[in-house]
């Protein structure tokens, strides 16, 4: 009872506020479970005995016996049945950024798929978790134990643990979380049901199952706490469990000192809709197995809305982002509500139903449970993706943790070399060392932008790249890696910019552009000018490289194609000229020329990724799935870091009906797949 | 061209339409059948629309509103959004949820609306 709780409390209270984090590693857990948090994952490093290692896959295989073994339990078996379910469930939840806990959590995952295999031959009957080993350890297991049985709507019975060393502030912590969570998962049950719940799982913690706050609470988060309290306080009486996040909250954030830097760091992290939307998401996803009862989602949203109109009404500027999201809330016209209309009009029950099935008889093959499993899975991937694609927006390079290279005496040149060689992701960390030293050195950040480009990695290579322009303005190559990334972004505007721009400062024809930039630059006008030039200089081939380029933009796709022959001509050693000029072809539905460039430029450079990922793209395009998976693995094999890859992959498993290996590629398993589908 | 009210879904749907001209994509109109409208806007949803009929019933893609009748299911898309989905950098399923992806017909039509449907753009 207590663990299920404290599980679902915790996710409950991380989804409303994901970026509280704690040193409580019951709350990293539950984050890591339901929401991203970078904080969340420093502090678990400097717990010293976050150590979690094989032990957690014999948990697994304990915690599903701990469910059998149960009596009168009524869980439904085909919920429980695809515990590799559970397993990829719980995988999927990666935080998504680097540190070192989701390697860690990711370890787990992958130590704990062969006790899944093993499983029909099950293991003696626990009845306990594992309650050996250092308190954080306990604690995971004791959580991982409550989320299975919440899962299967079994009873936990309230279980002695060792001293566990928690915390006023962990146990706080879990006590709030597990009451949000209790409520999510048992909406539909009594406030008696719930409490009690929620006292088995404290009892066996040995928290105070008193919700108020003990101790002192800063005093700026008081006012946080009261509006929260009184929104909740609208919609049931009973104790408060929300405001144990807010007390989170201000006990990491004391730290700070500054009132303003949650909301800004929450906003930045999730954007101002951020909170309500995990929130929703949460509820919408949880409710939806419950065979989603309207009135769950509806009390989501309505504790939602209360929730930002009470905190609305304060001006205090660190209440700034409920302002925003309440405004946002009244110019969509309460887009919750729409969104609730607009999802029961569809007869909810029957959707899910129906979706199951079609879903069943679609190539996915899952039931709708499973699909419910992998809707959730990809949500919190696209946390991850969310924040990778902000920062892609902001165009904020993102370094390699544990680079080796950093220190060496001469990075610059021992990532040229690696560059030569064609060992990208090696050249890419040794330029990372250099402009991490000299971060003016506008070569080291062009060549960097380079290796990525050529990994298949544009987020990296355009944020790179504009380093390098910051570097030096004046750059050809810069100007013009720039002006391919955003034409394959489709950014129009941006990349006649940068092309204009690698006009304008040409030796030889920069007299042909106006004296200034213009504002605003016509595709007709650059493109005449480029026309022009080619004319002044036929035997250049930057020009008709550029020119490719520009016809790109405008889809002109034959005269990008004649202008990229015309500069192969000139130099037909130069594998990205293959590869654009593949890329041409492929993007005017010419698939099968397009390979024969990509092989050109492939032997000219094997450890091409990009022109790799490219033959699995026309591969797929001709509807060739067992191919094009082939291609994409080898990418991968290159750059395991390339997510257009994988996402490519996924959905050609999925059109191939290769369904068995859609799993190991969610997992990243390279091994499987490699062994699977040699090229 | 390329002045900056052009969509970038407009690429992805200009080779969806050569797409279905090839064996592939006549395998796609085989296997699906219908037909969606997609109302793209560029910046927010409703607002500057614009309408493509992506039919997989005869293999075409035309630009405005659906001349034969009732199209199978529509979807309301922001420009980026769509692209998103398209390419798979977003669960259709999540995109619905979080509002990303209005629909509006079949849902059974609607549920097959996936990333496999379209051809994936290269990079140079």
């Amino acid at each position: 009872m207590a663990m299920r709780e404290l599980v679902t409390g915790g996710a409950a209270c991380a989804a409303s506020g994901s970026s509280s984090s704690s040193s409580n590693p019951l709350g990293a857990l539950a984050n890591a479970l339901i929401g991203t948090s970078s904080k969340t994952q420093e502090r678990l490093k400097e717990i010293p005995t976050a150590t979690p290692t094989t032990s957690d896959s014999q948990f697994y295989s304990e915690t599903s016996n701990h469910f059998t073994a149960l009596p009168g339990s009524e869980f439904d078996h085909q919920l429980l049945q695809p515990n590799a379910q559970v397993s990829e469930f719980l995988g999927g939840f990666r935080s998504g950024n680097h540190n070192g806990f989701s390697d860690v959590w990711n370890e787990i995952q992958l130590q704990s798929q062969p006790s899944f295999e093993n499983f029909p031959p099950p293991p003696p009957p626990q009845l306990q978790p594992t309650l050996e080993g250092p308190p954080q350890r306990v604690l995971s297991s004791f959580l991982h134990s409550f989320v299975e049985s919440s899962r299967g709507g079994v009873p936990f019975r309230p279980t002695s643990l060792p001293l566990l060393g928690l915390s006023e502030g962990d146990k706080q912590c879990i006590r709030d979380r597990s009451s949000i969570m209790a409520r999510h998962f048992f909406a539909d049950k009594s406030e008696d049901f719930i409490n009690a719940q929620v006292n088995s799982l404290l009892s066996s913690l040995e928290i105070d199952s008193d919700a108020r706050v003990k101790g002192p609470l800063p005093g700026r988060y008081r006012e946080l706490e009261d509006y929260w309290n009184e929104s909740q306080g609208m919609l049931k009486p009973g104790p408060q469990p929300a405001d144990g996040w807010v007390a989170e909250y201000s006990q990491h954030r004391a730290a700070h000192d500054n009132p303003n830097a949650w909301a800004h760091s929450f906003e930045q992290q999730h954007g101002v809709n951020g909170w309500a939307s995990e929130f929703e998401q949460e509820q919408s996803q949880l409710a939806s197995v419950d065979q989603l009862r309207g009135v769950n989602i509806s009390n989501a949203m309505e504790q939602t809305r209360m929730l930002a109109h009470t905190l609305a009404q304060n001006n205090d500027p660190k209440f700034q982002w409920v302002d925003e999201f309440a405004v946002e809330q009244e110019q969509h016209g309460t887009v919750d509500d729409q969104w609730v209309n607009e999802f029961s009009k569809l007869h909810v029950n029957d959707w899910v139903e129906e979706f199951g099935q079609q879903v069943g008889d679609a190539s996915l093959g899952d039931t709708s449970a499973d699909s419910w499993v992998n809707a959730y899975d990809d949500f919190l991937n696209e946390q991850v993706a969310t924040k990778q694609w902000s920062d892609a927006s902001r165009r904020v390079y993102v370094f390699s943790d544990m680079n080796p290279y950093v220190g060496h005496p001469n990075p610059l040149k021992e990532g040229q070399e690696l560059f030569r060689k064609g060992l990208l992701s090696e050249a890419v960390l040794a330029l990372e060392a250099e402009v991490l030293k000299n971060p003016d050195n506008a070569e080291g950040w062009r060549l960097l932008g380079i290796a990525h480009a050529e990994n298949d990695d544009d987020q990296q290579a355009i944020a790179a790249m504009m380093r390098a322009q910051e570097a030096d303005p004046t750059n050809l190559e810069v100007l013009l890696a720039l002006g391919v990334s955003h034409t394959n972004e489709l950014e129009q505007a941006a990349a006649l910019k940068y092309l204009y721009g690698w006009l304008h400062h040409h030796p030889k024809y920069g007299t042909l552009a106006t004296p200034e930039l213009p504002d605003s630059l016509y595709y007709a006008d650059v493109s005449r000018l480029f026309i022009e030039a080619s004319r002044v200089s036929p035997d250049d081939a930057d020009i008709h490289i550029v020119l490719g380029v520009l016809y790109n933009l405008s889809r002109e796709y034959d005269k990008a194609i004649e202008s990229f022959q015309t500069a192969l001509k000139l130099r037909p050693q130069d594998y990205s000229l293959w590869n654009k000029l593949g890329a041409t072809q492929a993007n005017s539905v010419q698939s099968a020329d397009a390979i024969l460039a990509y092989q050109q430029a492939l032997d000219l450079k094997p450890n091409y990724v990009r022109a790799w990922a490219n033959m699995g793209v026309s591969y797929a395009n001709q509807g060739m799935y067992e191919d094009s998976i082939r291609y994409y693995v080898r990418a991968l094999a290159m750059n395991p870091k390339s997510d257009n890859a994988w996402k490519y992959l996924s959905i050609s498993l999925s059109s191939a009906s290769r369904n068995d290996m859609l799993e190991a590629c969610n997992l990243r398993n390279l091994d499987v797949l490699q062994k699977e589908f040699p090229l | 061209m390329a002045n900056s009210t052009q969509l970038k879904s407009d690429a992805l749907l200009e080779q969806m339409k050569q797409h279905l001209d090839t064996d592939a994509g006549k395998e796609l109109t085989k296997k699906i059948g219908l037909v969606y409208q997609i109302n793209i806007a560029p910046k927010k949803i409703g607002f500057e629309e614009v309408t493509y009929i992506v039919d997989l019933k005869k293999g075409e893609v035309i630009k405005g509103t659906y001349e034969g009748g009732k199209p199978d299911a529509t979807f309301s898309f922001k420009d980026e959004d769509f692209l998103k989905v398209a390419t798979g950098k977003m669960n259709p399923q999540i995109a619905f949820m979080r509002g990303a992806m209005k629909i509006k017909g079949s849902l059974s039509a609607a549920q097959k609306f996936t990333p496999e449907i379209f051809p994936k753009p290269s990079k140079m």
